[in-house]
């Protein structure tokens, strides 16, 4: 039975891939480095407060989608937009808030 | 403090089109009736790179997914169908949408709190002996004791230091001739994000941040504080 920390662990991972997309624009280093930083923090605790707790039916089909969604993603501007709007996905699913 | 329509350049013109486009009314409707998941859903289809609907409703168990109610499931297919609407326009004119519905959406929902006429949109503000701002504010609430100027914004990195110096500057302006104005930026995007980009701007504590999760103060009842906005978070790092 999938657990909470196997979505935490894709959408990390997922979220490393995306912010060295983003980084990709010079001038906004700092931001995506700020912002990869907070979300990452925030998926963690999640992971952590519910660790092995199971996923709702979909959950991780739900992860597993949105990460394929933004790996696709080349635009690094669009990366940076994404990299806020990802980790909310992983946490709406999750039935978590931002 | 006065008001007036900002002069049209062919810039304007351009996007007065984009503005009067039947799409943005549609999704701005339907956005200020969503819940915030269904806002998420919008940002994130609005910039993404499937148009497969179905793909899109994988990525929202909670929306489409056998415990969505019944009702939220339409509105959330009528989310995602304009959203797709306008990433299907390609990346220029996608990004011309978006900042168009985040402005409609903000004067629908402010015209749910104060009288419609009021509420306008693209004006400057003017002050004795000073020079008028060079952008005008996207969506203004004039009235008789006391105005209110958003900017609004599509994600958290639209928020920079010309933006906030020009709303803390109007609002300090209007102070001095004795006038109640409330400054804000209404951003399409998370609490969180925001604040790591404003955490790096100059703070400006008279602007206030109308983020994604607290969209409808906008339209909410009576504010705490005289011309305060509920709900809405001051516009510096916390």
């Amino acid at each position: 039975m999938p657990d909470v920390q196997d979505a935490i662990a894709r959408a990390t991972s997922a979220l490393d891939a995306l912010a060295r997309a983003g980084e990709a624009v010079e001038d906004e280093w700092q931001y995506v480095t700020d912002l990869h930083a907070v979300w990452r923090a925030r998926l963690v605790q999640v992971a952590t407060a519910r660790g092995t707790a199971s996923v709702e039916p979909g959950v991780l089909e739900a992860v597993e989608r949105a990460s394929v969604e933004l790996e696709a993603i080349e635009d690094p501007h669009r990366a940076i937009d994404w990299l806020s709007t990802y980790p909310q996905i992983v946490l709406l699913a999750l039935g978590e808030t931002g | 403090m006065r008001f007036q329509d900002a002069s049209r350049d062919a810039r304007a013109v351009v996007y007065a089109g984009v503005q009067a486009d039947p799409t943005v009314a549609r999704a701005a409707q339907l956005l200020a009736a969503a819940t915030t998941g269904q806002r998420l859903l919008a940002r994130a289809a609005m910039n993404g790179q499937s148009d497969d609907p179905a793909a899109w409703r994988v990525m929202f168990p909670t929306l489409f997914g056998p415990r969505a109610e019944a009702a939220e499931s339409e509105r959330s297919e009528a989310v995602l169908t304009a959203a797709l609407d306008v990433a299907g326009r390609g990346e220029h004119a996608r990004s011309l949408y978006r900042g168009a519905i985040v402005e409609a959406l903000t004067e629908r929902l402010l015209a749910q709190r104060v009288q419609p006429a009021a509420v306008h949109r693209e004006r400057r503000i003017l002050f004795d002996g000073v020079r008028s701002e060079i952008h005008p504010y996207d969506v203004t609430v004039e009235l008789p004791d006391r105005a209110e100027a958003y900017d609004c914004k599509w994600g958290a990195r639209g928020i920079n230091a010309e933006v906030l110096l020009q709303l803390d500057l109007a609002r300090r302006n209007a102070e001095l001739e004795g006038a109640r104005l409330v400054t804000a930026l209404v951003v399409f995007d998370s609490r969180r994000s925001c604040r790591v980009r404003l955490a790096r701007q100059t703070p400006t504590p008279g602007v206030r941040l109308v983020a994604l999760e607290s969209l409808d103060a906008l339209a909410g009842g009576k504010p705490a504080v005289p011309g305060a906005l509920a709900g809405a978070d001051p516009g510096r790092p916390s």
